[in-house]
């Protein structure tokens, strides 16, 4: 709150001092004295760094008006270093109806997956551009269902995962009776690939997923299906490459390689696939 | 966080103005014997909630895809002026071969000796720029082409994320300099 | 506690002096939103999901003929159809079966792209008529373009020699 009342001194500056009085009236008591030691400290002269966040918005409350695009000014020395804790910011501070999902904040859970100046990312993976004054421009997953403002449908996407029965299919028992091991050069194949959280950064990044997500399976479900389609461990590979052998869930990547450049892990889909395809092509 | 904030403040108020019916609710809620909530809520079977999502469904915008993604992956990106090329080379054979075809019965005169006496009847320039526009969707389809080869054969070291950055600017130079070369030195 | 902070009766008691304090001077702005194209071609249908939620998208029936077969078989086309054309031209000398195979080779290729176009962009389940024409249209286009390419090589002077010409005329 009084990092809040501050940011608006600083905004507005001397020109309108009465309004800082007004608006100081309504005062809620909480976590006031953590703020007001941040305000002393940014008081000292600081030059206020405003950064306008454009973000999507769309209301499912009112169906018939058109998502738009809002303008947030925060000021950058007292917002965190990422973009989640500036929506958080704003969330908090200006705008309470802004909706985005968001959970572990170190980016494990894949839940503030948004796109952001243009790249799917990972909200509390993307730092804030500080440097250039251009305004940050953040939309929900390109081409998805929009629940609320920054809040995607990823029903479809589940649905895939579900397709490609992401789980250890095996019919012989261990012969020791205990785990199911695996060699070490076995198991470095599933570096790479088992990192992945279904964030759909990805998917939503390739333009063939954008136009045929109805039966294309995307660069994140193909991923997951090559991580078990390698695993030494699994004994249906045959069926699972099956399921992919026909002209949609797998060839319809065209090798664009958005999925690799944006993926906020740093995995590589784009590989996953093409190692799927030249399997496919020389074990068939 | 807001909410409990204004909770907190709302319970705050009331302890500064009692009032019987708050009082009253915040004793009893305190002690935690009966929950009380000020919502009215209904009874939904599952399929009634899923109908109602279904038409929640059919409200949802779809979110801005083409028009707001990185213009360096989408409008410059190799593989769609893999195929933008591809078309306009595909399309301009099967345009000719129809015509080639229909040449004889419209009286047109397709065959390549008058068409070598067209282009050799222009000048310099107009020969040059006919010639770039044939030749650069050429190379670049026959650059890309080759990259796009590269990275079927799953070599490791094509997909690494600046690699692919690199080798994306890369054809459009190639392509540029072959096509040049092609229409102007040749 | 989080029950009482989120009781409606308790937010609704407070809303009025949150409310005030978000409206901000210049820090909250609101545009129309313009970059969603008004006409597009094809635009994206209502969301309606097949079955609940918990039910996996439905597996197709494995076919490897459009699946990898046609995929290796298009690597192959368009692979060999680098050697095919700067053969005749490096070479220097024509060979009117070479200067045919490229003819061939070049229309598989074309045609299999053209596939992938109609594939990518006219959805089978949404416009299967669409689809069916576009498939059957090309079919027969590419048919026509096979006759015309047989006739420009036998009555003409072939494809490698008609560029040269044309190109060094």
């Amino acid at each position: 709150m009084a990092a809040l009342r501050s940011t608006r001194s600083r905004l507005l500056g001397s020109a309108r001092p009465a309004f800082r009085l007004s608006a100081a009236a309504p005062v809620r008591g909480f976590a006031q004295l953590a703020d007001a030691a941040q305000e002393s400290a940014t008081a000292s002269g600081e030059p206020a760094k405003l950064k306008t966040f454009q973000i999507y918005r769309w209301n499912p409350d009112k169906p018939t008006e058109k998502p738009k695009m809002q303008n947030y000014t925060l000021d950058l020395n007292k917002t965190g270093p990422m973009v989640l804790d500036a929506l958080i910011r704003i969330k908090n501070e200006l705008d309470p109806t802004l909706t985005f999902r968001r959970s572990c904040r170190e980016g494990i859970c894949g839940s503030c997956a948004m796109n952001i100046n243009g790249t799917n990312t990972l909200a509390c993976l993307c730092r804030i551009p500080a440097e250039d004054s251009a305004d940050l421009k953040i939309y929900p997953l390109p081409h998805t269902y929009v629940v609320k403002d920054l809040v995607p449908d990823l029903t479809q996407f589940y649905k895939q995962y579900k397709s490609i029965k992401p789980y250890l299919q095996r019919d012989t028992p261990s012969p020791d009776g205990k785990e199911y091991r695996q060699s070490k050069a076995d198991r470095k194949k599933l570096d790479g690939l088992y990192e992945c959280i279904l964030c759909a950064c990805c998917s939503t990044s390739c333009p063939s997923y954008w136009w045929n997500s109805e039966e294309y399976l995307g660069p994140a479900i193909l991923l997951q299906s090559y991580r078990w389609l390698i695993d030494s461990r699994d004994e249906r590979t045959a069926q699972r490459k099956d399921a992919l052998n026909n002209s949609m869930s797998l060839y319809r990547c065209h090798t664009i390689l958005n999925c690799t450049r944006t993926c906020p892990k740093g995995l590589n889909p784009g590989l996953a696939i093409a190692e799927i395809k030249k399997e496919m092509a020389f074990s068939a | 966080m807001i909410a409990q904030r204004i909770g907190t403040t709302a319970l705050r108020r009331v302890a500064a103005k009692p009032d019987a019916f708050f009082t009253a609710n915040v004793a009893r809620l305190s002690v935690g014997a009966m929950q009380t909530r000020p919502v009215a809520t209904e009874r939904l079977t599952p399929a009634d909630a899923n109908s109602i999502l279904a038409k929640q469904r059919l409200n949802r915008p779809v979110s801005p895809h083409l028009e707001i993604y990185d213009k360096s992956q989408t409008f410059f990106g190799g593989s769609i002026w893999q195929r933008f090329t591809g078309a306009g080379f595909s399309g301009a054979m099967y345009v000719f071969g129809a015509s080639y075809l229909a040449a004889p019965l419209l009286g047109w005169h397709l065959e390549s000796a008058s068409l070598a006496a067209a282009m050799g009847a222009l000048p310099f320039a107009a020969k040059g720029a006919i010639k770039f526009l044939l030749a650069w969707p050429f190379t670049f389809h026959a650059v890309n082409g080759v990259r796009h080869l590269v990275f079927d054969f799953a070599v490791n070291s094509a997909f690494k994320r600046r690699t692919i950055i690199q080798s994306g600017w890369y054809i459009w130079g190639a392509s540029i300099v072959g096509g040049l070369y092609l229409a102007f030195f040749l | 506690m989080a029950s009482i902070a989120r009781s409606a009766l308790l937010r609704q008691a407070t809303a009025a002096p949150l409310t005030r304090q978000s409206v901000i001077a210049g820090s909250v702005r609101a545009a129309a939103f313009h970059t969603t194209s008004r006409r597009s071609l094809l635009p994206p249908l209502p969301q309606r999901v097949e079955g609940t939620v918990n039910d996996p998208a439905p597996v197709p029936e494995p076919s490897p003929s459009h699946g990898s077969y046609h995929w290796s078989f298009d690597r192959l086309v368009a692979a060999s159809l680098i050697p095919l054309t700067i053969t005749p031209f490096a070479a220097g000398s024509l060979n009117p079966t070479l200067d045919a195979v490229l003819c061939a080779t070049l229309l598989i290729h074309s045609h299999t792209g053209f596939q992938n176009i109609i594939v990518d962009y006219i959805p089978k389940k949404r416009t299967p008529r669409a689809r069916k024409i576009f498939t059957w249209g090309l079919n027969a286009a590419t048919v026509v373009v096979g006759l015309a390419l047989y006739e420009f090589e036998t009555t003409d002077v072939g494809l490698t020699e008609a560029v040269k010409r044309v190109w060094t005329a």
